[in-house]
């Protein structure tokens, strides 16, 4: 599989805009030196806890949001360098699906409108005739019934707005779709359907998709591979298989550790870190996750580790990196 | 188990007006013991939440609440409204899904605590100070004595979750009512709130009423689970039956439709349709649009809740017939 | 794939019939306006009665407004001149009928003008930011420390009280308030997700101002103006009853009241009608300007 975006050195501070005198609030590192690249037709996931970045992450691929340093290359294609209309243009080849199924969706629009906008925007739709069989069809492709094109968002359930929006983002046939937390806000029976949904979608377009999520059990199904972050970095990235056989990143490990399951025989030997995620206007020196991690050493407070490739597709970022193999696994299998 | 600490008997709460009311909880009943940890789990509209809002008596003015709700002997919807503020917080403790707007943002959380304490026992201050420092301690709160005098918003939420259970906790109540208690927070931050219930109930023997949509955090504290669904119960069982033997349909697919960590499945199973908003299903069974055994009766009349293996209740024509 | 098994169950079943009636074009919003409350319908009728009056003035007037006659001075009302006659016998119930013109046209004039430029300053301060925003503003801050009043004498005191100098100037008074309302709205439409989602499909920036931001805008506009709309009323009957809004003997409903006070003592009826048509109309816009917000705002709607 070819390289179908890179990303080097991708960086986002987010600092204190107002004018006023006196203190200004303390600049805010987002994305911190990140670099991955994405191939063509894989699901790459993202995951970490509220303020890791990952969402910004995102939208930096997009350009949704500028970039304080680095690169995102698509298609070969430097994005910082475009202008706004080729910008405009290039969005057609990458979509979003966001997190609040509510929000997302213009409360004053048809959902036919909704779905045709992005078809709209570069000149897809020739005839009023032709618009609505498209929308319907991507009605029909999404699980909705294509009578419904002509009601407002307002009378669709968490989930069926969920597949409206799905519908818009893939309107346009992009190459690339960035899903930001798709289910998190979806009653737990509806989660399942939309994970499948998109997955049946990715299988039958062959888009790469950035799925963004808090809970690697999610991506479990989705995923390829699978990137955690922890205060703006990736911490460790590797295929799906290698992440949840045995986590190599002490965090990645507690994640793992830390998610209930709905199965009240399994004994476990949880990992609970101590403490809070620590503001990411003020990172820790050295290894961000220092502070919580149960093998902090003098060392990982000097020096920063990098993320070092210990084995084929596996990079982590650890002065201790290790395989760790999760207990409760055993217990189950 | 012992006898019953709390006892609900034929709850309903409506809305609206007389023709057309928008019934929320229909017709439920269900008991905890003393030191009994009950989990009721269910998806948006389900009722969870108005259901253990009501054992407060906190429903909004609108609604109207019939049936019974027992607590030591007590029917609490017969006591005169005055009573009320004496049992919650005294008997019954509350922590909410939303940490921040249950805490007084201009109250130092040593205040806070030290209130909670003071509207229901008479004790003078040193000593009550000394409460709150072990109950910040039994909270888990690192560092209790230079914490008391922060407020709120100095806190990050799995810490405000820790101080909301310290004052849920400050007069030793009997029951402790939790409403999604850890639904806002991160993964690793919830399985440290889930660690100081599990120490809560260890320490006081207390009962816990715990409200959630999450079977994960059901499986690891409760002891028995109640599946509510549009306003009804359909299943109330002991929690190794319930995951080791669901017998309603919803609960089957729920729990099969949930992703983990160590299914190697392609697909996850799926139930089709939506959830049905707040009392939109009139007649039959709530469940019957999305399921997969569905019969004609279903669609008449509601199944009553039936006893199969000791304390394990299902309400579902198809497990009856199954069954019989 | 999906499809199939979703069909499989009627999902009619589960769109609640709440939701299905919630289904508004536009005609049904102004339905909802006026058949929505008693208060909204009587405001509504007041509205259009006037409207009619004023378009239809020369026609059902009874008698010419301007025409003295010094036999039928300070009259009271009788079955000649329902509202009497002034100190130089000029009948009042043409007089107000024709001064509902003036009072009319300026009345809804000046508000629609200042929320046409004001949502367009508005808007653009609160889209793009930065050095506009803080442009716009700064103007706007300066403009809103006069009150509209004092500004709308200095001007028509300079420049003479003809129609259109008091229409530009009660306009360029009332876009300031309008350019806050559209900016602060902006900002908070701006958040919503539903934005962020039209820039990612790649719809171009002025789209996404009149397609996204400006319907979503449009509720706390048409409040503020039919708010101004009774202000601008006011204010002209304040400037003909100083004596530089609308000149005599043309008649505008503040003039016969300035008219109908230095004549107090003979009759009263000038002053009465000039008061009540004034109170009822700036009463019956500001009912249908609730009403209006009601129905707009998704929060309250019924």
């Amino acid at each position: 599989m070819s390289v179908l975006i890179d990303i080097q050195g991708l960086g986002k501070t987010f600092s204190d805009p107002s004018l006023r005198l006196g203190p200004r609030r303390p600049p805010v590192r987002a994305v911190d030196q990140v670099s991955f690249q994405i191939l063509r037709g894989e699901a790459l996931a993202i995951v970490g806890e509220s303020g890791c970045g990952k969402s910004t992450l995102g939208r930096l691929l997009l350009q949704l949001i500028e970039p304080s340093e680095g690169k995102v290359i698509f298609e070969g294609k430097d994005l910082n360098k475009t202008t706004k209309a080729e910008m405009r243009q290039l969005r057609r080849k990458m979509q979003m699906v966001f997190q609040d199924p509510f929000g997302s969706l213009s409360p004053r629009r048809k959902v036919v409108d909704i779905i045709a906008e992005p078809m709209d925007s570069f000149g897809m739709t020739k005839s009023r005739k032709e618009r609505r069989e498209k929308v319907a069809e991507l009605l029909t492709l999404v699980g909705l019934p294509s009578s419904y094109m002509d009601r407002k968002p307002r009378q669709f359930s968490g989930g069926q707005r969920q597949r409206i929006g799905i519908a818009r983002a893939i309107s346009v046939d992009p190459m690339f779709i960035v899903a930001d937390e798709p289910v998190s806000a979806l009653d737990v029976s509806i989660q399942a359907q939309i994970i499948n949904l998109m997955q049946d979608l990715q299988e039958k377009k062959g888009f790469s998709f950035l799925f963004i999520a808090h809970d690697l059990a999610v991506v479990r199904h989705i995923a390829d591979r699978v990137a955690v972050m922890y205060l703006g970095r990736i911490v460790e990235m590797g295929t799906k298989e290698q992440i949840y056989a045995a986590p190599h990143h002490p965090y990645t490990e507690a994640l793992l550790s830390a998610a209930p399951q709905p199965d009240p025989t399994a004994t476990r030997d949880r990992i609970i870190l101590k403490g809070d995620v620590p503001s990411p206007s003020n990172v820790p020196s050295g290894c961000a996750f220092r502070t919580r991690c149960p093998l902090a050493a003098d060392i990982c407070r000097d020096e920063r580790p990098s993320l070092r490739e210990i084995e084929p597709h596996r990079t982590v970022a650890c002065h201790f990196a290790a395989p760790r193999p999760i207990s409760h696994r055993r217990a189950m299998a | 188990m012992s006898e019953a600490l709390l006892d609900i008997k034929d709850l309903t709460i409506e809305f609206g007006s007389g023709s057309q009311p928008l019934r929320v909880v229909d017709n439920i009943s269900f008991a905890v013991s003393l030191g009994e940890t009950v989990g009721i789990v269910g998806e948006s509209g389900s009722g969870k939440s108005m259901t253990a809002l009501s054992v407060l008596r906190l429903v909004p003015e609108a609604a109207r609440v019939s049936g019974q709700i027992i607590f030591e002997g007590r029917d609490l919807l017969k006591l005169p409204k005055r009573e009320m503020p004496a049992i919650r917080g005294k008997e019954i403790g509350m922590i909410f899904q939303e940490p921040m707007s249950s805490l007084n943002p201009l109250m130092t959380i040593g205040d806070q605590i030290d209130e909670a304490i003071r509207l229901h026992e008479d004790i003078p201050a040193p000593e009550r100070r000394k409460r709150v420092l072990a109950l910040l301690r039994l909270v888990g709160m690192p560092d209790p004595e230079n914490r008391l005098s922060a407020y709120p918003d100095q806190f990050s939420g799995g810490m405000r979750q820790r101080v909301m259970a310290a004052i849920a906790m400050a007069c030793n109540p009997k029951l402790l009512i939790a409403d999604e208690p850890t639904t806002a927070l991160d993964v690793t931050i919830q399985a440290q709130v889930l660690a100081m219930m599990l120490d809560i109930r260890a320490r006081f023997n207390s009962s816990i009423l715990l409200i959630t949509h999450d079977l994960g955090v059901v499986a690891e504290i409760c002891e028995r689970v109640v599946v509510m669904y549009a306003g009804r119960i359909l299943e109330d069982a002991d929690a190794r039956s319930l995951f080791s033997n669901a017998r309603h349909p919803y609960t089957q697919g729920l729990l099969r439709s949930v992703p983990t960590l160590n299914d190697t499945r392609k697909r996850l199973y799926q139930i089709p349709g939506s959830v049905p908003p707040a009392g939109t299903i009139k007649a039959g069974c709530p469940f019957r649009p999305r399921c997969s055994v569905r019969m004609e009766r279903c669609a008449v009349e509601m199944p009553p809740l039936r006893t199969y293996d000791p304390g394990h209740r299902v309400a579902c024509w198809a497990t009856a017939e199954a069954a019989a | 794939m999906t499809d199939a098994r979703l069909s499989d169950f009627p999902v009619d079943d589960l769109i609640s019939r709440e939701a299905l009636a919630d289904e508004r074009g536009l005609g049904d919003v102004v339905r909802q306006v006026i058949f929505g409350r008693i208060s909204t319908q009587v405001a509504f009728f007041v509205v259009v009665v006037f409207i009619v009056v004023a378009i239809l003035a020369p026609w059902i007037a009874p008698y010419d407004p301007v025409r003295q006659s010094i036999l039928q001075i300070n009259k009271h009302p009788s079955w000649d001149h329902w509202l009497g006659t002034d100190q130089f016998g000029r009948d009042v119930l043409s007089r107000m009928i024709h001064g509902s013109r003036n009072s009319l046209i300026f009345g809804l004039l000046s508000p629609v003008f200042a929320a046409f430029f004001g949502t367009i300053l508005g808007v653009s301060a609160g889209y793009f930011g930065g050095i506009v925003d803080r442009l716009i503003s700064r103007i706007v801050d300066m403009l809103m420390a006069f009150p509209e009043l004092l500004l709308a004498i200095l001007i028509a005191a300079a420049l003479g009280g003809s129609f259109w100098n008091i229409v530009v100037v009660l306009t360029v008074a009332f876009t300031p308030g309008f350019a806050r309302v559209a900016r602060a709205s902006t900002l908070a439409v701006k958040q919503e997700p539903y934005i962020e989602a039209a820039v990612a499909a790649g719809v171009s920036t002025p789209l996404i101002i009149f397609r996204h931001i400006v319907p979503n805008i449009a509720a706390p506009i048409v409040v503020l103006m039919t708010l101004w709309s009774a202000s601008s009323i006011r204010i002209e009957a304040t400037l003909s009853f100083l004596g530089i809004g609308t000149q005599p003997p043309n008649p505008s409903w503040g003039n016969i009241i300035r008219d109908g006070l230095s004549n107090m003592f003979a009759t009263q009826w000038p002053i009465v009608a000039g008061g009540l048509a004034i109170t009822i109309v700036v009463l019956a816009i500001s009912i249908l300007g609730d009403s209006v917000r009601d129905v707009l705002d998704p929060e309250t709607a019924r």
